[in-house]
């Protein structure tokens, strides 16, 4: 027995409900080990219209069963993506959306717009929720306003699916998934890293150059599960479950608790095989339970 | 690129708290050149740990730790029989040419690691390997060297030279280091074109999450696990680059 193990986000049909998240893959030229059939997309790494050289080190602490991060969006701008990487994106076989970043409203939709129909990306993935900048980012997703606008901004440039990217840091997510919605957003993806810092007991300082970082890993799972669970009772688009996923029973809880795919991100430096593991592992999962489909597979979402 | 389950098959104490533990790695130790890294994972540890390759024979690869912090401890307290993780070879080693005479190997405390293989390398090329070999004191200094010459270099005069390996040094066509970033960013005064082994923390050891960023003269950062860890010694901006790692403060 083959179990069918598509799924439709939106609209989009991905083969795996496993995917890359930004800044796991980087743009998927240098993917160490990967296995192509068991992966449902990628999301690159995250772009702005222009080049940006990132935080200075130390970027990456390791935390208990997680990592802070602090990148800071280092990229080589929207050109280059255009020049470097989408044409090698529109021969793969699974689709490609791109991590938008901005620090204008006006700016996520000039960079969307530059985007839009460039053979290679499938669509977008709006991040209104990055720690690491000191513009834009985190600001745009815990004002729900903000998120609309810059949703808006971004709807009106593109035909393309639009997936945006929630920050963990609000009191009331449902009200962010609502208003994000309404502004015409095809998906959610929840959610993006916490904020968290260390301190180096040696200088008395914190341990990240910009102080502060994003935690990821099976650190901030049940907390990334809780949020999922509750933007997918919010709204009635797909929600794509992030945070901490590690194997097959993980990435099961996010899908259970109301998700359409999940993104595998941090468990991707400690296992390059950790995707085609957990695809493989649902697909053993549903048909230990004598289930078809993913489709099959029983949720517990209980509407708002 | 490989990700191998390697079997430990031998430890061995080479100073005071440092071990040089030998596994099988058939696929990696055949290909893995001077400089390079494997990336190592095992219960108890998040992220892996990247480590160059201090020896490579036919079957085995080795690399030398010390107890810096909890996951290095885990580690010294494995023994053979049991199984790491293994990724790798990772990262860009030390580009040697034929036609230079002198080779000159610069370490100090850990920064044996990737010496070994250098030594190896420098001589199958025809070159002469003067190993410079340095430590605070003989206690923390690795008993094992290699090549035509060696040096020692303690601070405290307890074995050979009573100074840094730097002040011991000789010039030579081409000069290799490895050490602590202050001590590379003294080579790098002292020897421009040097080709340096830099540490970072590390995330996948892969390029793609930007965690190991080494900041360049140039202006920007690139990845020490990807276009490094070796690098010409001048194009590091030494300043930007942290000069030790808080897990590497052993005193």
């Amino acid at each position: 027995m083959t179990v069918d193990m598509s799924v439709a986000v939106a609209g989009m049909k991905l083969r795996s409900p496993v995917l890359a998240a930004s800044g796991a893959f980087g743009y998927g030229t240098e993917v160490p080990l990967l296995d192509r059939r068991a992966l449902g997309g990628m999301v690159s790494k995250g772009i702005f219209l222009r080049p940006r050289t990132g935080s200075s080190p130390p970027r990456i602490v390791e935390t208990p069963s997680g990592m802070l991060n602090a990148i800071g969006l280092q990229g080589p701008g929207v050109d280059a993506l255009i020049r470097d990487y989408a044409p090698q994106w529109a021969s793969w076989d699974f689709p490609v959306l791109v991590n938008i970043n901005g620090e204008s409203v006006s700016e996520y939709g000039d960079l969307v717009a530059r985007l839009d129909g460039v053979p290679g990306v499938a669509g977008f993935e709006i991040n209104i929720s990055c720690p690491n900048v000191e513009q834009g980012g985190l600001y745009f997703g815990n004002d729900p306003r903000a998120a609309a606008a810059v949703t808006e901004a971004v709807r009106k440039r593109t035909t393309l699916p639009v997936w945006v990217k929630l920050t963990p840091m609000v009191t009331d997510i449902g009200v962010i998934a609502r208003a994000v919605e309404g502004a015409g957003a095809d998906a959610l993806c929840a959610v993006n890293t916490f904020v968290g810092m260390s301190i180096d007991l040696n200088t008395y300082k914190p341990r990240l150059s910009f102080r502060t970082g994003g935690l990821s890993g099976p650190a901030i799972r049940p907390l990334a599960i809780h949020l999922a669970h509750q933007a997918a009772r919010a709204v009635r688009i797909p929600v794509i479950g992030i945070g901490g996923v590690t194997n097959a029973e993980d990435a099961l809880e996010f899908l259970v608790a109301g998700c359409s795919a999940v993104q595998v991100g941090t468990a991707t430096f400690v296992n390059p095989r950790a995707i085609a593991e957990i695809h493989d592992g649902i697909s053993a999962h549903l048909e230990l339970r004598h289930l078809n489909s993913l489709a099959e597979l029983p949720r517990y979402l209980p509407r708002d | 690129m490989f990700l191998l389950n390697a079997r430990i098959t031998a430890m061995r104490e080479v100073a005071r708290g440092m071990a040089v533990i030998s596994m099988a790695a058939p696929e990696i130790a055949a290909i893995v050149r001077a400089g390079q890294f494997v990336n190592l994972g095992w219960a108890g540890v998040f992220l892996r740990r990247p480590f160059s390759v201090y020896r490579a024979d036919g079957e085995r690869i080795e690399v030398v730790l010390k107890a810096v912090g909890r996951g290095t401890s885990q580690l010294l307290a494995m023994g053979p029989g049991d199984v790491i993780s293994c990724l790798g070879p990772l990262g860009h080693g030390f580009d040697l040419e034929a036609g230079s005479r002198t080779a000159v190997l610069i370490s100090g405390g850990l920064g044996v690691a990737p010496m070994p293989l250098a030594a190896k390398e420098a001589s199958a090329l025809g070159m002469r390997v003067t190993w410079v070999h340095g430590a605070r004191s003989i206690e923390e200094l690795c008993s094992e060297s290699a090549g035509d010459e060696v040096i020692w270099a303690t601070d405290d005069g307890s074995r050979g030279i009573a100074g840094t390996a730097i002040s011991a040094a000789p010039d030579g066509d081409v000069v290799l280091a490895c050490g602590p970033n202050r001590m590379l960013a003294a080579v790098a005064d002292r020897w421009p074109e040097a080709l340096v082994a830099v540490e970072t923390y590390m995330g996948c050891g892969t390029g793609v999450c930007l965690g190991c960023a080494v900041p360049l003269t140039r202006g920007g950062y690139d990845r020490a696990c990807k276009e490094g860890p070796v690098y010409r010694a001048a194009d590091i901006d030494w300043a930007a680059l942290p000069s030790h790692l808080s897990y590497a403060v052993t005193v």
